[in-house]
Protein backbone atom coordinates (compact mmCIF):
# COMPACT_ATOMS: atom_id res chain seq x y z
CA UNK A 1 0.00 0.00 0.00
CA UNK A 2 1.58 3.02 -1.19
CA UNK A 3 0.86 6.84 0.20
CA UNK A 4 1.97 10.02 -1.82
CA UNK A 5 2.89 13.24 0.30
CA UNK A 6 2.87 16.51 -1.91
CA UNK A 7 5.70 18.83 -0.41
CA UNK A 8 4.53 21.83 -2.40
CA UNK A 9 0.32 21.08 -0.61
CA UNK A 10 -0.68 23.70 1.60
CA UNK A 11 -1.35 20.94 4.02
CA UNK A 12 1.88 20.28 6.69
CA UNK A 13 3.04 17.49 5.59
CA UNK A 14 2.48 15.43 8.96
CA UNK A 15 -1.08 16.25 8.03
CA UNK A 16 -1.06 15.27 4.79
CA UNK A 17 0.33 12.08 6.41
CA UNK A 18 -1.93 11.42 9.43
CA UNK A 19 -4.35 11.74 6.74
CA UNK A 20 -3.55 9.36 4.24
CA UNK A 21 -2.71 6.61 7.02
CA UNK A 22 -6.02 7.28 8.19
CA UNK A 23 -7.60 7.26 5.21
CA UNK A 24 -5.70 3.53 4.37
CA UNK A 25 -7.53 2.37 7.79
CA UNK A 26 -10.63 3.49 7.01
CA UNK A 27 -10.59 2.16 2.97
CA UNK A 28 -9.02 -1.55 4.98
CA UNK A 29 -6.12 -1.33 3.45
CA UNK A 30 -4.63 -1.28 6.24
CA UNK A 31 -5.14 -4.14 8.49
CA UNK A 32 -5.43 -3.81 12.61
CA UNK A 33 -2.05 -4.88 14.37
CA UNK A 34 -0.54 -4.63 10.80
CA UNK A 35 2.85 -3.39 11.12
CA UNK A 36 3.56 -0.09 9.89
CA UNK A 37 7.21 1.04 8.73
CA UNK A 38 9.74 2.51 11.27
CA UNK A 39 10.32 6.26 11.29
CA UNK A 40 13.25 6.59 10.18
CA UNK A 41 12.29 4.04 6.73
CA UNK A 42 9.26 6.38 6.09
CA UNK A 43 10.72 9.59 6.31
CA UNK A 44 13.62 8.02 4.20
CA UNK A 45 11.31 6.78 1.92
CA UNK A 46 9.41 10.28 1.74
CA UNK A 47 12.90 12.46 1.98
CA UNK A 48 11.56 13.78 5.36
CA UNK A 49 12.67 15.26 8.32
CA UNK A 50 12.54 12.25 10.71
CA UNK A 51 10.76 14.88 13.39
CA UNK A 52 8.11 15.26 10.72
CA UNK A 53 6.87 11.33 10.82
CA UNK A 54 7.83 11.24 14.48
CA UNK A 55 4.81 14.34 14.84
CA UNK A 56 2.45 12.30 12.78
CA UNK A 57 2.97 8.74 14.31
CA UNK A 58 2.51 10.44 17.71
CA UNK A 59 -0.66 11.80 16.81
CA UNK A 60 -1.67 8.69 15.13
CA UNK A 61 -0.85 7.29 18.62
CA UNK A 62 -2.52 9.93 20.45
CA UNK A 63 -5.85 9.24 18.48
CA UNK A 64 -5.13 5.15 18.58
CA UNK A 65 -4.94 4.91 15.45
CA UNK A 66 -1.62 3.48 15.96
CA UNK A 67 0.16 1.65 18.68
CA UNK A 68 3.45 1.30 19.62
CA UNK A 69 4.89 -2.01 21.08
CA UNK A 70 8.29 -1.10 22.64
CA UNK A 71 11.30 -2.78 20.54
CA UNK A 72 9.15 -4.75 18.01
CA UNK A 73 7.97 -1.19 16.15
CA UNK A 74 4.59 -0.06 15.64
CA UNK A 75 1.64 -1.25 14.52
CA UNK A 76 -1.97 -0.82 13.53
CA UNK A 77 -4.45 -0.37 16.64
CA UNK A 78 -7.36 -2.92 16.94
CA UNK A 79 -9.83 0.07 17.12
CA UNK A 80 -8.09 1.97 14.45
CA UNK A 81 -11.05 1.90 11.90
CA UNK A 82 -13.27 3.41 14.37
CA UNK A 83 -10.75 5.76 15.90
CA UNK A 84 -9.93 7.14 12.60
CA UNK A 85 -13.07 8.53 12.10
CA UNK A 86 -12.84 10.60 15.07
CA UNK A 87 -11.37 13.84 13.71
CA UNK A 88 -9.77 15.24 17.17
CA UNK A 89 -9.02 18.69 14.59
CA UNK A 90 -12.46 19.05 13.50
CA UNK A 91 -13.14 18.93 17.09
CA UNK A 92 -11.64 21.52 18.66
CA UNK A 93 -12.54 23.13 16.01
CA UNK A 94 -16.17 23.15 16.87
CA UNK A 95 -15.45 23.76 20.48
CA UNK A 96 -13.92 26.41 20.07
CA UNK A 97 -16.10 27.90 17.60
CA UNK A 98 -18.95 27.64 19.89
CA UNK A 99 -17.20 28.99 22.95
CA UNK A 100 -15.71 32.06 21.02
CA UNK A 101 -19.55 32.14 19.95
CA UNK A 102 -20.62 32.83 23.94
CA UNK A 103 -17.84 35.23 24.43
CA UNK A 104 -18.70 37.55 21.62
CA UNK A 105 -22.58 37.06 22.95
CA UNK A 106 -21.36 38.23 26.22
CA UNK A 107 -19.53 41.45 24.90
CA UNK A 108 -16.07 40.32 25.20
CA UNK A 109 -14.12 41.67 22.30
CA UNK A 110 -12.24 39.14 19.98
CA UNK A 111 -8.62 41.03 21.12
CA UNK A 112 -9.80 39.89 24.74
CA UNK A 113 -10.28 36.42 23.48
CA UNK A 114 -6.67 36.14 21.65
CA UNK A 115 -4.99 37.65 24.62
CA UNK A 116 -7.30 35.46 26.90
CA UNK A 117 -6.98 32.66 25.01
CA UNK A 118 -3.05 32.59 24.56
CA UNK A 119 -2.47 33.35 28.37
CA UNK A 120 -4.27 30.31 29.10
CA UNK A 121 -2.09 28.52 26.65
CA UNK A 122 0.97 29.96 27.80
CA UNK A 123 -0.09 28.66 31.44
CA UNK A 124 -0.48 25.80 30.08
CA UNK A 125 3.09 25.12 28.28
CA UNK A 126 4.62 26.42 31.81
CA UNK A 127 3.02 24.07 33.68
CA UNK A 128 3.97 21.27 31.38
CA UNK A 129 7.72 22.36 31.20
CA UNK A 130 7.52 22.47 35.09
CA UNK B 1 50.74 -36.89 -20.11
CA UNK B 2 48.12 -34.87 -19.16
CA UNK B 3 47.24 -35.47 -15.37
CA UNK B 4 43.73 -35.64 -14.39
CA UNK B 5 43.81 -32.43 -11.92
CA UNK B 6 44.99 -30.15 -15.01
CA UNK B 7 41.75 -31.98 -17.02
CA UNK B 8 39.31 -30.94 -14.14
CA UNK B 9 40.54 -27.56 -14.16
CA UNK B 10 40.49 -26.91 -17.77
CA UNK B 11 36.38 -27.90 -17.31
CA UNK B 12 36.18 -25.83 -14.50
CA UNK B 13 38.11 -23.06 -15.97
CA UNK B 14 35.91 -23.18 -19.76
CA UNK B 15 33.36 -22.35 -17.03
CA UNK B 16 34.74 -19.45 -15.32
CA UNK B 17 34.74 -18.44 -19.37
CA UNK B 18 31.15 -19.08 -20.70
CA UNK B 19 29.49 -17.99 -17.79
CA UNK B 20 31.27 -14.55 -17.08
CA UNK B 21 31.80 -13.83 -20.17
CA UNK B 22 29.25 -14.98 -22.88
CA UNK B 23 26.23 -16.33 -20.85
CA UNK B 24 25.38 -13.99 -18.35
CA UNK B 25 26.16 -11.12 -20.60
CA UNK B 26 24.32 -12.23 -23.45
CA UNK B 27 21.26 -12.57 -20.96
CA UNK B 28 22.62 -8.63 -19.89
CA UNK B 29 22.21 -7.71 -23.75
CA UNK B 30 18.72 -9.43 -24.18
CA UNK B 31 17.58 -7.51 -21.26
CA UNK B 32 18.75 -3.91 -22.53
CA UNK B 33 17.51 -5.04 -25.94
CA UNK B 34 14.18 -5.85 -24.57
CA UNK B 35 14.14 -2.61 -22.54
CA UNK B 36 14.80 -0.34 -25.59
CA UNK B 37 12.79 -2.48 -27.80
CA UNK B 38 9.43 -2.58 -25.39
CA UNK B 39 9.68 0.68 -23.78
CA UNK B 40 11.34 3.40 -25.85
CA UNK B 41 12.44 6.66 -24.54
CA UNK B 42 9.36 8.11 -26.63
CA UNK B 43 6.72 7.26 -24.64
CA UNK B 44 8.94 6.01 -21.13
CA UNK B 45 10.92 9.36 -21.39
CA UNK B 46 11.46 9.05 -17.18
CA UNK B 47 13.69 5.89 -17.60
CA UNK B 48 16.13 7.47 -20.23
CA UNK B 49 17.66 10.41 -18.12
CA UNK B 50 20.33 10.41 -21.43
CA UNK B 51 20.20 10.37 -25.15
CA UNK B 52 18.83 7.23 -26.83
CA UNK B 53 22.18 7.30 -28.47
CA UNK B 54 24.18 7.09 -25.07
CA UNK B 55 22.53 3.12 -24.18
CA UNK B 56 23.39 2.65 -27.46
CA UNK B 57 27.02 3.35 -27.13
CA UNK B 58 27.03 1.76 -23.79
CA UNK B 59 25.58 -1.14 -25.18
CA UNK B 60 28.02 -2.09 -27.61
CA UNK B 61 30.70 -0.99 -25.24
CA UNK B 62 30.01 -3.55 -22.67
CA UNK B 63 29.29 -6.17 -25.77
CA UNK B 64 32.81 -5.76 -27.16
CA UNK B 65 34.12 -5.90 -23.91
CA UNK B 66 32.47 -8.70 -22.60
CA UNK B 67 33.54 -10.55 -26.32
CA UNK B 68 37.03 -9.51 -26.26
CA UNK B 69 37.31 -11.12 -22.48
CA UNK B 70 36.08 -14.26 -23.79
CA UNK B 71 38.69 -13.89 -26.23
CA UNK B 72 41.11 -13.65 -23.46
CA UNK B 73 40.16 -16.35 -21.48
CA UNK B 74 40.60 -18.45 -24.16
CA UNK B 75 44.40 -16.99 -24.80
CA UNK B 76 44.70 -17.69 -20.98
CA UNK B 77 43.55 -20.90 -21.36
CA UNK B 78 45.99 -21.81 -24.28
CA UNK B 79 48.97 -19.94 -22.59
CA UNK B 80 48.22 -22.59 -19.27
CA UNK B 81 47.86 -25.50 -21.57
CA UNK B 82 50.92 -25.19 -23.60
CA UNK B 83 53.23 -22.40 -22.70
CA UNK B 84 53.74 -21.48 -19.06
CA UNK B 85 56.46 -24.01 -17.25
CA UNK B 86 54.44 -24.44 -14.03
CA UNK B 87 57.55 -25.90 -12.59
CA UNK B 88 59.20 -22.69 -12.48
CA UNK B 89 56.02 -20.49 -12.11
CA UNK B 90 54.80 -22.19 -9.02
CA UNK B 91 56.67 -23.44 -6.24
CA UNK B 92 54.40 -26.58 -6.09
CA UNK B 93 54.73 -27.24 -9.63
CA UNK B 94 50.89 -27.24 -10.31
CA UNK B 95 48.81 -24.97 -12.27
CA UNK B 96 48.85 -21.55 -10.15
CA UNK B 97 45.38 -20.32 -8.95
CA UNK B 98 46.24 -16.89 -9.85
CA UNK B 99 45.37 -17.72 -13.60
CA UNK B 100 41.64 -18.09 -12.68
CA UNK B 101 41.57 -15.26 -10.10
CA UNK B 102 42.92 -12.68 -12.69
CA UNK B 103 40.78 -13.70 -15.16
CA UNK B 104 38.09 -13.68 -12.74
CA UNK B 105 38.71 -10.30 -11.73
CA UNK B 106 39.25 -9.15 -15.41
CA UNK B 107 35.40 -10.90 -16.24
CA UNK B 108 33.91 -8.64 -13.46
CA UNK B 109 35.62 -5.34 -14.67
CA UNK B 110 32.71 -4.80 -17.46
CA UNK B 111 30.17 -6.16 -14.88
CA UNK B 112 30.85 -3.44 -12.55
CA UNK B 113 31.46 -0.86 -15.10
CA UNK B 114 28.06 -1.43 -15.86
CA UNK B 115 27.01 -1.31 -11.85
CA UNK B 116 28.64 2.25 -11.70
CA UNK B 117 26.72 3.18 -14.72
CA UNK B 118 23.53 2.31 -13.39
CA UNK B 119 24.25 4.21 -10.54
CA UNK B 120 25.27 7.64 -12.54
CA UNK B 121 22.05 7.11 -14.12
CA UNK B 122 19.89 7.30 -11.05
CA UNK B 123 21.66 9.54 -10.01
CA UNK B 124 20.58 11.64 -13.20
CA UNK B 125 17.03 10.57 -12.50
CA UNK B 126 16.95 12.01 -9.04
CA UNK B 127 18.48 15.46 -10.58
CA UNK B 128 16.10 15.09 -12.64
CA UNK B 129 13.05 14.60 -10.90
CA UNK B 130 11.19 17.55 -10.45
CA UNK B 131 7.67 16.14 -9.11
CA UNK B 132 6.84 17.39 -5.80
CA UNK B 133 4.88 13.85 -5.36
CA UNK B 134 6.42 11.39 -2.89
CA UNK B 135 5.79 8.24 -2.62
CA UNK B 136 6.36 5.74 0.02
CA UNK B 137 5.23 1.61 1.23
CA UNK B 138 3.07 1.37 3.97
CA UNK B 139 4.79 -1.98 4.35
CA UNK B 140 7.35 -2.62 7.08
CA UNK B 141 10.78 -3.65 5.90
CA UNK B 142 12.39 -5.13 8.48
CA UNK B 143 15.33 -7.73 7.18
CA UNK B 144 13.49 -10.98 7.67
CA UNK B 145 10.58 -9.74 5.86
CA UNK B 146 13.17 -9.67 2.86
CA UNK B 147 15.14 -12.43 3.67
CA UNK B 148 14.19 -15.94 4.97
CA UNK B 149 15.50 -16.34 8.46
CA UNK B 150 17.29 -19.64 7.55
CA UNK B 151 19.13 -18.58 4.64
CA UNK B 152 20.65 -15.57 7.24
CA UNK B 153 21.48 -17.77 9.98
CA UNK B 154 23.13 -20.39 7.61
CA UNK B 155 25.19 -17.38 6.29
CA UNK B 156 26.14 -16.35 9.99
CA UNK B 157 27.05 -19.96 11.35
CA UNK B 158 29.00 -20.48 7.81
CA UNK B 159 31.24 -17.34 9.38
CA UNK B 160 31.32 -18.18 12.99
CA UNK B 161 31.89 -22.31 11.38
CA UNK B 162 34.72 -21.23 8.95
CA UNK B 163 36.70 -19.40 11.60
CA UNK B 164 36.09 -22.19 14.05
CA UNK B 165 37.56 -25.06 11.89
CA UNK B 166 40.31 -22.32 10.98
CA UNK B 167 41.49 -22.42 13.80
CA UNK B 168 41.07 -25.99 15.03
CA UNK B 169 42.44 -27.69 12.11
CA UNK B 170 45.71 -25.04 12.81
CA UNK B 171 45.72 -25.78 16.29
CA UNK B 172 44.39 -22.45 17.58
CA UNK B 173 47.06 -20.23 16.97
CA UNK B 174 48.02 -17.50 19.50
CA UNK B 175 48.69 -13.31 18.55
CA UNK B 176 47.34 -11.73 15.13
CA UNK B 177 50.62 -13.19 12.74
CA UNK B 178 49.43 -16.00 11.24
CA UNK B 179 47.28 -17.08 8.01
CA UNK B 180 44.51 -18.19 10.42
CA UNK B 181 43.85 -15.09 12.20
CA UNK B 182 44.25 -13.06 9.22
CA UNK B 183 41.80 -14.65 7.20
CA UNK B 184 39.32 -14.68 10.09
CA UNK B 185 40.19 -10.77 9.89
CA UNK B 186 39.78 -10.46 6.63
CA UNK B 187 36.39 -12.39 6.87
CA UNK B 188 34.61 -10.34 9.29
CA UNK B 189 35.50 -7.23 7.26
CA UNK B 190 34.47 -9.06 4.28
CA UNK B 191 31.47 -9.70 6.03
CA UNK B 192 30.75 -6.21 7.61
CA UNK B 193 31.33 -4.91 4.23
CA UNK B 194 28.42 -6.93 2.96
CA UNK B 195 25.97 -6.32 5.95
CA UNK B 196 26.74 -2.61 5.57
CA UNK B 197 25.08 -3.15 1.94
CA UNK B 198 22.55 -4.77 3.16
CA UNK B 199 21.47 -2.09 5.64
CA UNK B 200 21.93 0.32 2.95
CA UNK B 201 19.86 -1.55 0.65
CA UNK B 202 17.21 -1.83 3.05
CA UNK B 203 17.19 1.29 5.26
CA UNK B 204 19.01 3.98 2.54
CA UNK B 205 17.42 6.12 0.40
CA UNK B 206 15.37 5.02 -2.69
CA UNK B 207 17.80 5.41 -5.52
CA UNK B 208 15.39 5.51 -7.84
CA UNK B 209 12.68 7.95 -7.59
CA UNK B 210 10.52 6.51 -9.82
CA UNK B 211 10.38 2.46 -8.83
CA UNK B 212 7.06 1.11 -7.85
CA UNK B 213 7.11 -0.16 -4.56
CA UNK B 214 6.72 -3.64 -4.94
CA UNK B 215 9.50 -3.64 -7.40
CA UNK B 216 11.66 -1.90 -4.98
CA UNK B 217 11.11 -4.74 -2.70
CA UNK B 218 11.64 -7.21 -4.80
CA UNK B 219 15.01 -6.10 -5.80
CA UNK B 220 15.81 -5.43 -2.26
CA UNK B 221 14.78 -8.96 -0.99
CA UNK B 222 16.78 -10.45 -4.43
CA UNK B 223 19.65 -8.53 -3.38
CA UNK B 224 19.99 -10.09 0.15
CA UNK B 225 19.69 -13.22 -0.91
CA UNK B 226 22.37 -12.92 -2.89
CA UNK B 227 24.33 -10.83 -0.16
CA UNK B 228 23.66 -13.91 2.15
CA UNK B 229 24.83 -16.57 -0.29
CA UNK B 230 27.90 -14.61 -1.18
CA UNK B 231 29.15 -14.15 2.57
CA UNK B 232 28.11 -18.25 2.20
CA UNK B 233 30.76 -18.70 -0.65
CA UNK B 234 33.01 -16.76 1.06
CA UNK B 235 33.34 -18.71 4.42
CA UNK B 236 33.20 -21.72 2.17
CA UNK B 237 36.18 -20.64 0.09
CA UNK B 238 38.01 -19.50 3.70
CA UNK B 239 37.45 -22.67 4.72
CA UNK B 240 38.85 -24.73 1.69
CA UNK B 241 41.89 -22.35 2.01
CA UNK B 242 42.58 -23.68 5.90
CA UNK B 243 42.02 -27.15 5.60
CA UNK B 244 44.29 -26.94 2.22
CA UNK B 245 47.05 -25.83 4.42
CA UNK B 246 46.82 -28.95 6.36
CA UNK B 247 45.56 -31.85 3.71
CA UNK B 248 47.69 -31.48 0.69
CA UNK B 249 45.43 -29.92 -1.77
CA UNK B 250 47.56 -27.92 -3.89
CA UNK B 251 46.84 -29.61 -7.03
CA UNK B 252 43.21 -28.89 -6.54
CA UNK B 253 44.15 -24.68 -5.88
CA UNK B 254 43.48 -23.54 -9.36
CA UNK B 255 40.73 -25.70 -9.58
CA UNK B 256 38.94 -24.39 -6.48
CA UNK B 257 39.24 -20.70 -7.62
CA UNK B 258 37.64 -21.26 -10.36
CA UNK B 259 34.89 -22.70 -9.27
CA UNK B 260 34.55 -19.88 -6.92
CA UNK B 261 34.53 -17.51 -9.10
CA UNK B 262 31.57 -19.18 -11.05
CA UNK B 263 29.60 -19.73 -7.33
CA UNK B 264 30.18 -16.20 -7.22
CA UNK B 265 28.47 -14.93 -10.85
CA UNK B 266 25.79 -17.25 -10.19
CA UNK B 267 24.53 -16.65 -6.94
CA UNK B 268 25.37 -12.47 -7.42
CA UNK B 269 24.57 -12.04 -11.11
CA UNK B 270 22.44 -15.36 -12.48
CA UNK B 271 20.35 -15.86 -8.90
CA UNK B 272 19.52 -11.76 -9.60
CA UNK B 273 18.30 -12.64 -13.53
CA UNK B 274 16.22 -15.22 -12.41
CA UNK B 275 14.47 -13.72 -9.70
CA UNK B 276 14.12 -10.79 -11.51
CA UNK B 277 12.48 -11.16 -14.78
CA UNK B 278 12.38 -8.03 -16.67
CA UNK B 279 8.76 -8.80 -17.64
CA UNK B 280 7.31 -7.75 -14.51
CA UNK B 281 8.80 -5.03 -13.94
CA UNK B 282 6.17 -2.30 -13.48
CA UNK B 283 7.13 0.22 -16.47
CA UNK B 284 4.28 2.24 -16.25
CA UNK B 285 5.55 4.71 -14.14
CA UNK B 286 8.44 5.42 -16.20
CA UNK B 287 5.58 7.50 -18.19
CA UNK B 288 5.18 11.30 -17.90
CA UNK B 289 1.64 10.59 -17.71
CA UNK B 290 2.61 8.33 -14.54
CA UNK B 291 3.64 11.69 -12.48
Amino acid sequence: MEIAIDINHPDPLFTQLIDQIKEAVQKGDLKPGEPLPSIRQLATDLEMNNKTVAKAYRLLERDSVIQTRGYRGTFVHPNAKANSTVDLNAWVTNKLSETIAEFREAGVTDSEIRNAFSNVISERTTQGAR
Amino acid sequence: MVASTDILFYIAFLGQIFLTSYYFPNKILNRMDFVLKSYPPEQYPLLYPRSEAYYKFGRAGFRIATRLIFGLGFVILFAVMFLVDHANFADDGFISEFWPALYGIIQFLPLMALEVTEFKQLKLMRQQNSVSKRKADLRRRGLFDMVSPLIFFAAIACIVGSIVIDYYVHEFPQGFGSDTSERALVLTMTNLLLAGLGAFLLYGKKLNPHQSSDDRNLIISSNLRSLCYCSIALSIFFVTQAVSDVIDMAFLDATLMSIYFILVVYISLGENLKRLPIEDMDFEVYKKAAL
